[in-house]
């Protein structure tokens, strides 16, 4: 007979209760039923699968699309206890990988990027395991369409059949109706839900539209120079985010740095820490930002740049008011700002007759073309080119509808958070004064208390380096 | 690298081929890269950017010869410090005094294996049970690891901060204070290169060089018996010459003829001259046997037919005779010989 969940959690966490959410997906695993987990950042959804792994034989076995981030992963488990644990995936040394590979029963929890799984000699190895459980980690992943978009994971479902489908965990932060629906489709699986409420009452939502990228960076400038901090300004463009992030040191003199995925770990792990430290007001991110800050105290999150999906915005807004105190999520938008998302889920997206000539011709074809290489992935995984049109098609439909009920969401002349609690098939409160303010509508930053009142000064260092290296031991 | 970063890579008098440059950086080590390097003396730059991209160095390259700073010469690849260009070359710009010795050592290894070090002893020392850790390889995992586990104890973060103050106190102050900012470890996350570069006023490659300097300091500092990170960076020290380079030169040692090595190691002619050349240009002349393949009458015959400074000569414009005679191999040797013992022209 197993101990209970609460004297687990109590055993390895020293939690006396769950957070919402986190009792109800694992009492649904317990129960042998494959799970789908809608849950808010910061609602714990990585303990959900510890706890499970530790009190089940075998190993957890972890699928992320998230490669630059997967070993910060397996740190965050190292740290929380969970030694056994290891991350496969392209970025992972020939030697780290033989080495993983010669223990592989030994691990409790293996992270895998979803191409890494795709390959048969890897898929071998794993059968061979005894999966306690399967994660679908970012399991939104499957429904969405851009310039991260991971093929691999519309193979999850054939590799979950092949792998005996083994009992699965599927997390996401946000996940309306339908793309539920294509979760649970993709995966073959017909999963318990467990879904929180999306809503951050604490958070005021803002969206402001600004006649054109000048004015846009003017705003911004001012923005960050008003409003309290800490904060972050999330962009589409690596690029954009490091050229803004050096703009807005000269304009505001506030302590910024930019945080993508281009830069190497060691300048990833240092600015995630100073920001966590408070030795930084303000990042300016991609969405690669976000999953290793446990920081309570972010007060604005501000977008550039039009997300792609409600979901995704949904998702990088939660960083904000984890503490529940008053903050911020402004959109700044000028017009034919869809333009980029459109652009970006187009870059490597095959027309029709792209797709009939190739499968028609394969050899002709050069896989140098992205576009080309997604094709050469389906068909040598097996897809008929009617799935592949279909499929492509499928998707085009989704990505258009989710860009249009972002523009709704922007367009919305009354009030946001019904907007976007509606998308998720949620009822919102009534709307006042400390709930939104749509694009028109004055928005008084003082009334809602988000200017700052202090402007920490930089950290002085003294004593030379002497000292300072006298400090660390 | 920024045009300033390879303006200082650069000489007003000898022509040097942005692609050597590059691929010294990224570890391409061909022969002809190698003896290239040698005679650019830029063999430190080995390794130093394994992730650069090919034709990198491009970009810089054009906005210096924008600024009238170099010119090229029969190609573009091949670049030369105009007079402005040189005055520029010598403003200040830090040279690492460590760099003849960078690869003796595995120096990026050494760097991953002694920044995680700092970290773990500066978490030990606040007793710290919980934080995170740099992100490095396994490799380096390991070794700290099981350095850690032997060399912990009350005494060690002392140690280390003595150890580590005498090793900067010999590098200019502001080296000391960059290797210092980049360290990380208790409450400390450290400070970034850019925002080094930024606060110093210079490029991130240079303080990344700065950053190696100290580093080689320490790690030659840790040969030492008594040095706390001794037994973690033994493993870091490593000869320049690859493994297999060093079987083809032992076995020319023990009497063998190229051919015997060749069918013996079962590799190409080819490559065991490769082998011998890698290693004649990474090695100390008095390391290498040249006498015993450079007989006098080679030693002869190339002192007669070349004239010239050494980058100047060219095989294929020997005679004919003598290119029968000699295959490249010697021609090459021969040049290696002399640029080792300070000659430089014929
Ligand atoms: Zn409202």
């Amino acid at each position: 007979m197993l101990e209970s969940l609460e004297s687990s959690l109590e055993k390895v966490f020293g939690f006396q209760t769950f957070r919402s959410g986190q009792k109800a997906a694992l009492s649904a695993l317990e129960a042998g039923q494959d799970t789908l987990a809608v849950l808010p950042t910061g609602a714990g959804k990585t303990l959900i699968y510890q706890l499970y792994g530790y009190r089940h034989a075998g190993c957890v076995l972890i699928i992320s699309p998230l490669l630059s981030l997967m070993n910060d992963q397996v740190d965050r488990m190292r740290v929380a206890g969970f030694r056994r644990s290891a991350a496969i995936n392209s970025l992972t040394s020939y030697s780290e990988r033989q080495e993983i590979l010669q223990h592989l029963a030994d691990y409790q929890f293996l992270f895998m990027s979803p191409e890494m799984l795709a390959q048969p000699q890897m898929l071998h190895r794993i059968k061979q395991l005894n999966l306690s459980l399967l994660v679908i980690d970012e399991a939104h992943c499957i429904v969405q369409w851009g310039p991260d978009f991971r093929p691999e994971y519309l193979l999850l479902g054939a590799i979950r059949t092949q792998l005996q489908q083994p009992l699965t965990l599927m997390l996401t932060a946000t996940a309306g109706r339908s793309t539920r629906e294509e979760i649970a489709r993709q995966l073959r699986s017909t999963p318990t839900i467990v879904a929180e409420s999306v809503d951050r009452p604490n958070i005021f939502l803002d969206v402001e539209q600004v006649a054109d990228e000048p004015a846009k960076q003017v705003r911004l400038t001012q923005l960050v120079g008003q409003l309290q901090g800490p904060g972050v300004v999330y962009f589409s463009s690596k690029q954009q985010a490091t050229e803004t992030a050096i703009g807005l040191r000269q304009d505001t003199g506030v302590r910024v740095a930019a945080y993508h995925a281009g830069l190497d770990s060691e300048d990833r792990f240092k600015i995630q820490q100073q920001f966590m430290a408070g030795q930084l007001d303000v990042i300016c991110a991609t969405s690669a930002f976000g999953m290793g800050i446990d920081k309570d105290d972010v007060r604005y999150v501000i977008h550039y740049h039009l997300p792609a999906d409600l979901e995704s915005y949904a998702q990088e807004i939660g960083r904000a008011g984890r503490d529940g105190k008053p903050s911020i999520a402004i959109l700044l938008y000028a017009a034919g700002d869809e333009q980029l998302p459109l652009f970006l889920g187009q870059a490597n997206r095959p027309e029709a007759d792209t797709i009939q000539r190739y499968y028609a011709r394969p050899q002709a074809f050069s896989e140098e073309d992205a576009a080309i290489a997604l094709l050469a992935f389906y068909r040598r995984h097996g897809i008929s080119e009617t799935a592949v049109i279909n499929l492509f098609t499928r998707r085009e439909r989704e990505r258009n509808r989710a860009l249009a009920q972002m523009l709704a969401y922007v367009r919305e002349p009354h009030c946001l958070r019904h907007n976007w609690l509606q998308a998720f098939d949620e009822q919102s409160p009534a709307h006042d004064e400390q709930c939104c303010s749509p694009a028109g509508a004055p928005v008084d930053l003082a009334q809602l208390g988000l200017l700052a009142t202090t402007r920490t000064a930089p950290t002085v260092v003294t004593g030379g380096w002497t000292a300072q290296l006298r400090r660390l031991f | 690298m920024e045009a300033v970063d390879l303006l200082v890579l650069l000489d007003s008098q000898q022509f040097r081929r942005l692609r050597v440059i590059e691929n010294l950086l990224r570890e391409r080590k061909t022969v002809s890269t190698l003896y290239w390097g040698q005679r650019y003396r830029l063999l430190y730059l080995l390794g130093l950017a394994k992730k650069m991209s090919r034709g990198a160095l491009d970009l810089p390259a054009q906005a210096l010869l924008q600024q009238g700073l170099i010119v090229t010469g029969e190609t573009p690849d091949q670049v030369r410090l105009t007079p402005k260009g040189e005055q520029q070359a010598t403003q200040a710009y830090y040279q690492p005094q460590t760099r003849d010795t960078w690869t003796r050592l595995d120096l990026m290894a050494a760097r991953q294996r002694i920044l995680l070090a700092v970290q773990v002893t500066s978490q030990y020392a606040h007793e710290t049970k919980r934080y995170y850790p740099l992100a490095t390889d396994l490799a380096t995992r390991q070794a700290v690891r099981r350095w850690f586990h032997q060399a912990k104890g009350q005494s060690l973060p002392g140690h280390l901060f003595v150890s580590l103050k005498t090793a900067l106190e010999q590098l200019p102050e502001m080296v000391a204070e960059v290797v210092t900012a980049l360290f990380t470890g208790y409450q400390q996350p450290g400070q970034t290169v850019d925002q080094l570069a930024r606060k110093y006023q210079r490029t991130p490659w240079e303080i990344y060089l700065m950053q190696l300097d100290g580093l080689m300091q320490i790690a030659q500092d840790a040969q030492d018996q008594n040095h706390p990170l001794r037994s973690l960076l033994q493993s870091t020290w490593q000869s320049p010459v690859s493994r297999s380079a060093q079987q083809t030169l032992a076995a020319v040692g023990r009497g063998r003829s190229l051919e015997q090595i060749a069918t013996a190691r079962r590799i190409k002619p080819s490559t065991a001259r490769e082998h011998l050349l890698e290693a004649a240009i990474l090695m100390p002349v008095t390391a290498f046997p040249y006498d015993w393949i450079l007989t006098p009458e080679i030693q002869h015959a190339f002192a007669t037919a070349l004239a010239g400074p050494i980058d100047s000569w060219q095989y294929s414009a020997l005679p004919q005779a003598l290119q029968e005679r000699y295959a490249f191999f010697y021609f090459r040797l021969y040049a290696i010989w002399c640029d080792k013992r300070g000659v430089e022209r014929a």
